[in-house]
């Protein structure tokens, strides 16, 4: 089976540097030493700097041949679709910024000439596309309809959600879930899209499954620290989500790990943001940065019958002095293969859909001076996958 | 003189519950050096200010009630502590003990015997002064007729007789005793535990970080993994340490390779440009390595064991087995980052336990035997790696069915 993979930039610990790679290198998986059986053959790079590592690659894999367009990586330089898989990353690399500083990585438009070379060929592949769908909600949702109209599997998202948790945890198929909350760290329309998938693949798995989400509030500076005060989300949560840690800032010297009063984090955590949302069946989740307490991300929610607070960590081995691989790519390409190997999403695109959309609707809300955004496009229903797909093995 | 029962009687074992309720247990720390991330300091301080736990910050029944520090350098926290939480740093061990009286005044000891200026032994041993510490201990305890539960940080002593002393003695008065490493209840990943009395036919475990610290870290999490086999644990028949390319001939390249792939700090190739690498199959262990090292075991049992330290080539420390009922099993001990290392919390917890209910949760013999193996593999590393025989670890026991890694 031969792939192509589209991708901004090549460059040591871009995200096409940790997925390409390890369909090139292989990765270590259950145990062993794991080398896909597909032969990536096209690779296109939108962006090539002095940093850039696809030479190195092409040099090293001569199955790998490196095409100037889209079209010709995915048809392998002749005139028809002549692969059977797709990998698009549009994550790292200069583009330009919205108003809204919003990063606009050409997703939408790398998937539009990925799609004009299916309909050229009258052939459809399974097509990965990593994290968000695109910045921009509409195309987002045109890319969503136009894998549905085309009939192609389309993958997309975080390795939040197929990452190790610690400790080991999946939500209960049809459990009660009255709140839910992810404490991590990160950048608007950046890792904050982290921490809505980290929550939203658990929170799918509630009774009754995906409702949508009615409207999104969005928290900054001192606004966050009075909704925390007022409860406008449970601090109960937040104290359980924080204690999931392993890098909890110390409010003082001397101490390694110390829990910091609340009004410590405020001397902690210099731009806190929270998006707080509804979703259609009343559950309330929030997702908040606070970089500088936590460089981890950690998920809390209270559950009913029995009444009890479950808290885990999505675990990223993250190459920032604490590892040399971000390994959290290794069941994000296992997920990829399964894609490739059976023409199906291992867990639905409707997840990112919605984690997309309450990107963008948390980007808006923020840039609205926190004012609540209605989000009757995000009333998006689906039942979550019967198997858990997160690394456990 | 005093009986066996009266020593007994101190330490009478407790469920949890009808400890949450009891008065709270007064710890004496006997320290080398409390230090801003010695261990001293890292572990005392969860007793003082709390530590996560199973999802919550856990703030333990205990009270701190003395503390003894062998060597204040620069940095030293002792006195701060002391003023803030309300106890007393003693000019000596067996004043902290008795708080200033003549006879024992805590419940419980932590020793922590680790980071500070000792001198080495020629076998490049550290010679922390953790016998010398509990001789002390214990020389309070028979005066006053009473004893405390201990915990020893890390292994026993350097030397495996001084080691053996100290357990035989706790046996003697009857004192609960714990040591060893985080290694054994840290999480792992995968969270994989070696199925009780399983046919482990070969297991390898892979460190780095150096000589005698982090070897021993290695050696008893493999220890943790490999006592749970057919019939228990029966003791070390002889050890060998090898050095030099010796190494890559002793251990089974498909184990290695399971060890390996669960490494998240491959080094080499995957510093410079982030790149995944089969470091087995390519071949590029003996290049990353320097200096590899060795350390086989061979148990009573005619099972056989190797631990490999592999500075260069990884950072973590990762476990693989061959076992008769499932083939391969293999996991990572995941070292959770500094500064925070809450992988000590859950070796907190473990001693909070045995202070608390007055019984170890897994016994001192692993610990023992394992500083006895260390001990041995260095002496086989000065003898030109002779293989040693060793008859004085014949140390049997048998650890809990009840797996004791963090799993909350």
């Amino acid at each position: 089976m031969k792939l192509a993979a589209v991708v901004t930039v090549y460059r040591k610990y871009s995200h096409a540097q940790h997925i390409v790679d390890r369909f090139l290198d292989g990765y270590g998986w259950n145990g062993e030493y794991h080398r896909p059986p597909h032969e990536l053959a096209g690779l296109y790079v939108d962006q090539v700097g002095a940093d850039d590592l696809s030479k190195e690659r092409a040099a090293r894999h001569p199955s790998l041949t490196i095409y100037p367009t889209i079209r010709e990586a995915l048809t392998l330089g002749g005139d028809r679709l002549a692969v059977d898989g797709v990998i698009l990353v549009g994550e790292h690399g200069d583009y330009p910024k919205t108003e809204k500083g919003q990063v606009q990585y050409p997703r939408y438009q790398f998937f539009q000439q990925i799609v004009d070379v299916y309909r050229a060929s009258g052939r459809s592949v399974p097509l990965f596309n990593d994290k968000h769908l695109s910045w921009n909600w509409v195309w987002a949702e045109e890319m969503y309809q136009t894998a549905h109209t085309m009939k192609f599997a389309l993958m997309a998202g975080s390795s939040l959600p197929v990452t190790w948790r610690v400790p080991l945890f999946e939500m209960p198929i049809g459990a009660k879930i009255r709140e839910a909350v992810c404490v991590c760290y990160g950048g608007v329309d950046s890792y904050d899209f982290h921490g809505l998938e980290s929550i939203q693949c658990l929170v799918e798995r509630r009774k009754g499954g995906e409702s949508g989400v009615k409207w999104l509030e969005a928290y900054r500076g001192e606004r966050f620290w009075q909704a925390m005060t007022e409860g406008v989300w449970s601090r109960e949560l937040v104290q359980a989500a924080l204690c999931r840690s392993h890098t909890l800032t110390s409010p003082r010297e001397g101490f390694n790990d110390l829990m910091p009063t609340l009004d410590q984090m405020k001397q902690i955590v210099k731009d806190p943001v929270a998006y707080s949302y509804e979703h259609n069946d009343g559950l309330r989740c929030t997702m908040l940065l606070m970089s500088g307490l936590v460089r981890d991300f950690n998920f809390a929610a209270r559950l009913d019958n029995p009444s009890r607070i479950v808290s885990t960590q999505l675990y990223l081995p993250m190459p920032d002095g604490r590892t040399t691989l971000a390994n959290f790519f290794s069941p994000l390409a296992y997920n990829i293969e399964q894609l490739f190997a059976t023409g199906r999403a291992p867990y639905p695109l409707e997840r990112t859909l919605l984690t997309t959309g309450l990107t963008a609707s948390g980007v808006d809300s923020l840039h609205a001076a926190g004012a609540r955004q209605e989000t009757p496009h995000l009333a998006i229903r689906y039942q979550p996958s019967g198997e858990s797909t997160f690394e456990r093995t | 003189m005093l009986t066996r029962r009266e020593f007994l009687g101190t330490a009478a074992a407790l469920p949890l519950a009808a400890a949450a309720s009891r008065p709270p247990v007064r710890i004496a720390v006997i320290t080398t050096i409390y230090k801003y991330l010695s261990h001293g300091q890292h572990m005392g301080d969860r007793f003082l200010v709390g530590y996560p736990y199973a999802g919550e910050w856990h703030q333990p029944n205990v009270k701190v009630v003395s503390l003894y520090v062998d060597q204040k350098p620069e940095g030293d926290l002792s006195a701060a502590r002391a003023n803030e939480f309300g106890f007393r740093v003693y000019p000596t061990i067996a004043e902290a003990l008795c708080l200033g009286g003549g006879k024992l005044a805590c419940d419980a000891v932590l020793i922590i015997g680790e980071h500070g200026e000792y001198p080495d032994n020629e076998k490049g041993q550290k010679l922390y002064p953790r016998y010398e510490f509990f001789q002390q201990c214990v020389g309070v305890f028979k005066a006053s007729g009473r004893t405390a539960p201990v915990y020893n940080d890390k292994h026993l002593s350097y030397s495996f007789e001084k080691a053996r002393a100290m357990v035989d003695t706790s046996k003697k008065l009857g004192f609960p005793m714990l040591g060893g490493s985080s290694l054994p209840v840290t999480w792992r990943l995968p969270d994989l535990e070696m199925p009780f009395g399983a046919h482990i036919e070969d297991a390898v475990m892979v460190g780095a970080g150096g000589s005698d610290a982090m070897d021993f870290h290695a050696l008893e999490a493999l220890q943790c993994m490999v006592e749970r086999r057919h019939g228990g644990e029966t003791g070390v028949k002889a050890v060998q340490m090898l050095t030099g390319n010796e190494v890559w001939k002793a251990v089974s390249k498909d184990l290695l390779s399971a060890a390996l792939s669960r490494s998240d700090t491959p080094l080499g190739l995957s510093e410079l440009d982030g790149r995944v690498q089969d470091l087995v199959g390519d071949g590029v262990l003996p290049g990353l390595v320097k200096h590899p090292a060795a350390y086989i075991i061979e148990y009573r049992d005619g099972f056989r064991a190797t631990m490999l330290m592999l500075d260069g080539a990884v950072k973590d420390f990762n476990f693989a087995a061959r076992v008769r009922e499932s083939d391969l099993i293999s996991t990572q001990f995941f070292l959770t980052p500094a500064p925070n290392v809450t992988y000590s919390a859950c070796l907190v917890q473990k001693i909070e336990e045995m202070f608390t209910t007055g019984r170890a949760p897994y016994p001192i013999e692993r610990t023992l035997l394992t500083s006895g193996i260390l001990e041995s593999c260095l002496d086989s590393k000065m003898r030109n790696s002779v293989r040693l025989e060793t008859p004085a670890l014949s140390v049997a026991y048998h650890p809990p069915a009840e797996s004791q890694r963090c799993r909350v």
